[in-house]
């Protein structure tokens, strides 16, 4: 592995990430927060110049290298968004802006603060556009609009999009992801204005927008969406869905094709999901004390779902059959190719497929059976590797569940907030339920969380992959 | 009139013998010359050597001046480039042979018009067609259909106590008060006979009869069956008449299962079903297919490649219990064996392809042919056009060549097929069935113009 051309395309991202420090940093000075909004933009943007400057020009990237550039991308990113709380002295811990920063790229949402009110605007808006550079993929979008890595970029754009298979859009992969963007952008741009007409401020109309379509969950409020009106909540319900959804669905309805949601197999068991369970929610509330409440119960569920993370009640308190629902819907997540996180739909239904298809060979041992998600056959390698990475699911969640009780915490506290780290949602059940945060943690359940959030935005294969001592060798440890 | 035969396969060969023994001037082309010498050896027929798709070759085969083009080569390609490449000949019909089923595939329909084909044939779809009309006709050898599938023509055997065995044909229409059963032809012991009122009908007779699709019923009943739903199919085989056949039994609601010998095959089955069980496995594994439930299928149809297989097979599933048993046969030697050894419903491409396209090669007002496995009958169906001479006479009047008996008329007035009696008058839109031997073809088919 070239080593220095991945510190190279680095340094761009990280030139990058201080350009995108700007528009807080300004609000910053306005707030009087000049001194430390300008330590934060000077150190990020001097490591990204100085590893820009000491690197070679020439970049080849190829597939070891794609991958490296970004695992070590996004925790230089990270490492460096965190900058901010500590400069303006918000963040009271090192590893407690770690992880806020950690929590915004990754579309997590989980926060340090109990009260966001007493936030200055800065960080507020530093926090939602950490969230909209994470959604749709710092990589991705450096792959849009950085020339030098268009050679190798179809490496990096596979290893950062989430899902099953990312399909190109465009036979070029920098075409593609300037589309993926541009969707992004126009749908944000299009929330934005629908929550001025419904009465936001332009403040928080542009945090919310951009944390909607994340599927983040950083809100500029401690009640979060709860603060708003009912119709607030309904379209937010609706650009959530949205948000989870597979972006190339959405370029293909822009294109004209109207019925490209509906004829996506994916799509379907997305949207049959999320109705059932809502009404499923909707009726154990009714039948308890909580009531007949609709809105509170579609939109919690479809922000589980979508991985969003915005909450309007404290569903930590509802019957334990919500609870449970909650937590199922924690792990499976949104679709693949969109900004939310989980194990994705996809996944989730081609895995139960295929255990029904096992089933089934009990009976007929010599019978053939594929699994397929709507009409389209899943080759095994797919499905082998869809299986492992259900196993790694399952194997880091177990480890990341016992590092967090090992710190005194409760089986559904360590278990829910491990969950909801790696499915980038943020708020968990207990202790971290909606009506918490995570500011009561320590630094090592900070870090710990961190790194669950990371390895679940990037899924896996990514980081672990740098941890196998032979992605450093110049020739990758085997010859 | 000239006909061309591109590809000396199966279906070439089977079409070509046919059609030069009813006397018409055929050519055939092949690029394999030992082909092309068997075809010399067995065939009244003339012979190019070259590639079909070549429009020199096939000048030089008369493509100018003759009547009928069919491309019927293993190639689907090749068989449409040769109809493109003559697009220009005029009074000329182009048949091509197209059998892959992405071509027919939803969305991806070829049209025919843009490669100059008037026709489409596709064997093994008409194969897998025709065995479905076995399944639903249980214990048919041959079913055949006319008028768009309102009237058809169902080849029996009669069991030993059949309410029909060893009566007359006077005594069973006396006897059932109508023309409920309209036997039109029966062989026995490899002959073919035309009965009439004084032919007693025996147990083990094979006999034809032709029926309205809902009369079906009763007519298997008075040869001694009942007729069985299809609920569950068992297929040998994941050939492409396999897949055809899968198919069509999903749209009737059945169950199918398939057993596919090359695991590639099975996985590329299973992708493409969604309905079928794929199991791969051996059609002659016994343990295999007892365990799968043979012995309750309603039918086991055995379609692998080989005829030997397919014979085997299907004797193991007879046995097992299979009620209808339905195999794929190729080695026109093998047809009378198959029938010694009980297997009457016995399919074959060379059949299907050719029951599709004869009535291509006949001018006239032909509107389906029929051929039948033991026997150079065909049973033809003609329009009588209202221009004809022949409305208003009676059918006594009328001079059929030697070899040739009108066995129905089809009424759109008349729910039933008319048995015809010599004092039946003819009228115009009456669809007529005909049994001709080869002989008669010609003169028959002189006697409808078009």
């Amino acid at each position: 592995m070239n080593f220095l051309e991945v510190l190279h395309v680095v340094g761009l991202l990280l030139l990058w990430t201080a350009v995108a420090m700007l528009p807080p940093a300004a609000l910053g000075c306005l707030e009087g927060l000049a001194f430390g909004w300008i330590i934060a933009v000077g150190s990020t943007a001097l490591a990204g110049f100085l590893l820009w400057l000491v690197t070679p020009k020439q970049i080849s990237i190829n597939r070891r290298e794609g991958i490296a550039v970004v695992g070590v991308g996004w925790i230089a990113v990270t490492l460096l968004g965190s900058l901010p709380f500590l400069a303006t002295g918000t963040a009271p811990t090192v590893a407690s802006a770690i992880f806020e920063s950690v929590s915004g790229f990754t579309t997590t949402g989980a926060t340090v603060f109990p009260n966001i009110e007493a936030l200055p605007m800065s960080i507020l808006l530093w926090r939602s556009i950490s969230h909209w550079l994470g959604g749709m993929g710092i990589i991705v979008l450096g792959v849009a609009v950085l020339p030098l890595i268009g050679m190798g970029g179809s490496q990096l754009f596979r290893a950062e999009v989430p899902g099953i298979a990312s399909d190109r859009l465009k036979p070029r992969i920098a075409t593609t992801a300037r589309l993926l963007w541009g969707v992004y952008g126009l749908l944000t741009a299009i929330l934005f204005v629908i929550y001025l007409v419904l009465g936001m401020t332009v403040f928080e109309a542009v945090n919310h927008a951009m944390s909607a379509l994340a599927t983040g969950g950083f809100s500029t409020r401690t009640a979060s969406l709860g603060a708003f009106s009912p119709a607030i909540q309904w379209v937010t319900i609706v650009f959530m869905l949205i948000a989870g959804t597979n972006f190339t669905l959405h370029y293909a309805m822009l294109s004209g094709r109207w019925g490209a949601w509906f004829s996506d197999a994916e799509w379907r068991w997305y949207a049959g999901v999320a109705v059932a369970v809502s009404v499923t929610v909707f009726l154990a509330l009714g039948l308890s004390d909580w009531g007949w409440v609709f809105r509170d119960a579609t939109f919690n569920v479809i922000a589980i779902m979508t991985t969003t993370g915005f909450a309007t009640a404290d569903f930590g308190q509802w019957p334990p059959i919500c609870l449970v629902l909650l937590l199922s819907l924690m792990f499976v997540g949104a679709m693949g190719g969109s900004t939310g996180g989980g194990f994705k739909v996809a996944r989730a239904v081609v895995v139960t497929k295929h255990a029904a298809g096992e089933v089934q060979k009990v009976l007929h041992p010599a019978g053939v059976f594929v699994t397929k998600l709507g009409r389209n056959p899943i080759r095994s390698d797919v499905l082998l590797n869809t299986l492992a990475f259900l196993a790694l699911y399952v194997v880091t969640h177990g480890v990341g569940t016992l590092l967090i009780a090992a710190f005194g915490y409760d089986l559904v506290t360590a278990t829910s907030a491990a969950l909801a780290a790696m499915s980038s949602i943020g708020p968990g059940l207990g202790a971290v339920g909606p009506a918490e945060h995570y500011g009561h943690m320590g630094t090592m359940p900070h870090l710990v969380l961190s790194g669950l959030m990371l390895l679940g935005r990037l899924e896996f294969y990514t980081l672990l992959v740098l941890l196998i001592p032979g992605t450093w060798d110049k020739w990758g440890g085997h010859l | 009139m000239r006909v061309i035969v591109a590809g000396a396969g199966e279906v070439g060969y089977h079409v070509a013998a046919r059609l030069s023994r009813e006397g018409q001037d055929v050519v055939v082309v092949d690029v394999k010359p030992e082909r092309l010498e068997y075809v010399q050896t067995h065939l009244d027929v003339a012979v190019v050597e070259g590639s079909g798709a070549s429009i020199s070759v096939l000048e030089k085969a008369g493509i100018r001046g003759a009547g009928l083009l069919i491309a019927v080569t293993n190639v689907d390609e090749a068989n449409l480039v040769s109809c493109m490449s003559v697009r220009g000949v005029k009074d000329l019909m182009r048949v091509a042979r197209v059998s892959n089923p992405d071509f027919y595939s939803d969305g991806a329909h070829l049209n025919p018009e843009v490669f100059g084909v008037d026709v489409m044939i596709n064997p093994e779809r008409e194969l897998a067609l025709e065995t479905v009309r076995l399944l639903k006709a249980t214990a048919a050898t041959d079913v055949a259909t006319f008028a768009g599938g309102a009237v058809q023509l169902v080849g029996v055997r009669v069991t030993d106590d059949a309410p029909i065995a060893g009566k007359t044909l006077a005594e069973i229409g006396s006897e059932q008060g109508g023309e409920a059963m309209l036997t039109v032809a029966l062989m026995r012991g490899g002959e073919t006979i035309v009965p009439s009122g004084a032919t007693e009908i025996l147990g083990g007779d094979l006999v034809y009869f032709v029926v309205t699709g809902k009369r079906m019923p009763q007519g298997l009943e008075f040869c001694g069956y009942r007729q069985t739903s299809v609920r569950r199919v068992m297929i040998a085989g994941g050939s492409l008449e396999a897949y055809y056949l899968a198919g069509f039994l999903n749209q009737h609601g059945a169950q199918t299962i398939m057993l596919v010998k090359q695991r590639e095959r099975a996985q590329e089955l299973a992708e493409r079903l969604d309905h079928a069980l794929v199991l791969n496995g051996d059609a002659t594994d016994v343990e295999l297919i007892e365990m799968e439930g043979v012995a309750g299928v309603d039918g086991f149809v055995a379609l692998t490649d080989h005829d030997e297989k397919n014979i085997l097979a299907a004797v193991l599933a007879q046995h097992a219990g299979a009620k209808q048993v339905v195999t794929l046969v190729n080695k026109t030697d093998y047809v009378p064996l198959a029938t010694r050894i009980g297997l009457d419903a016995v399919v074959s491409p060379r059949l299907s392809a050719a029951n599709a396209i004869l009535r291509y090669a006949r001018r006239g007002t032909v509107t389906s042919v029929a051929t039948f496995k033991d026997s150079d009958a065909e049973a033809i169906s003609f329009h009588v056009a209202s221009t004809s001479p022949l409305v208003g006479r009676r059918l006594a009047d009328i001079d059929f060549p030697d070899g040739a008996i009108v066995a129905a008329i089809v009424r759109t007035a008349v729910s039933d097929p008319i048995v015809p009696r010599g004092a039946d008058k003819l009228a115009a839109g009456d669809t007529i069935i005909v049994f001709a031997l080869p002989d008669s073809v010609i003169p028959l088919t002189d006697m409808f113009p078009s």
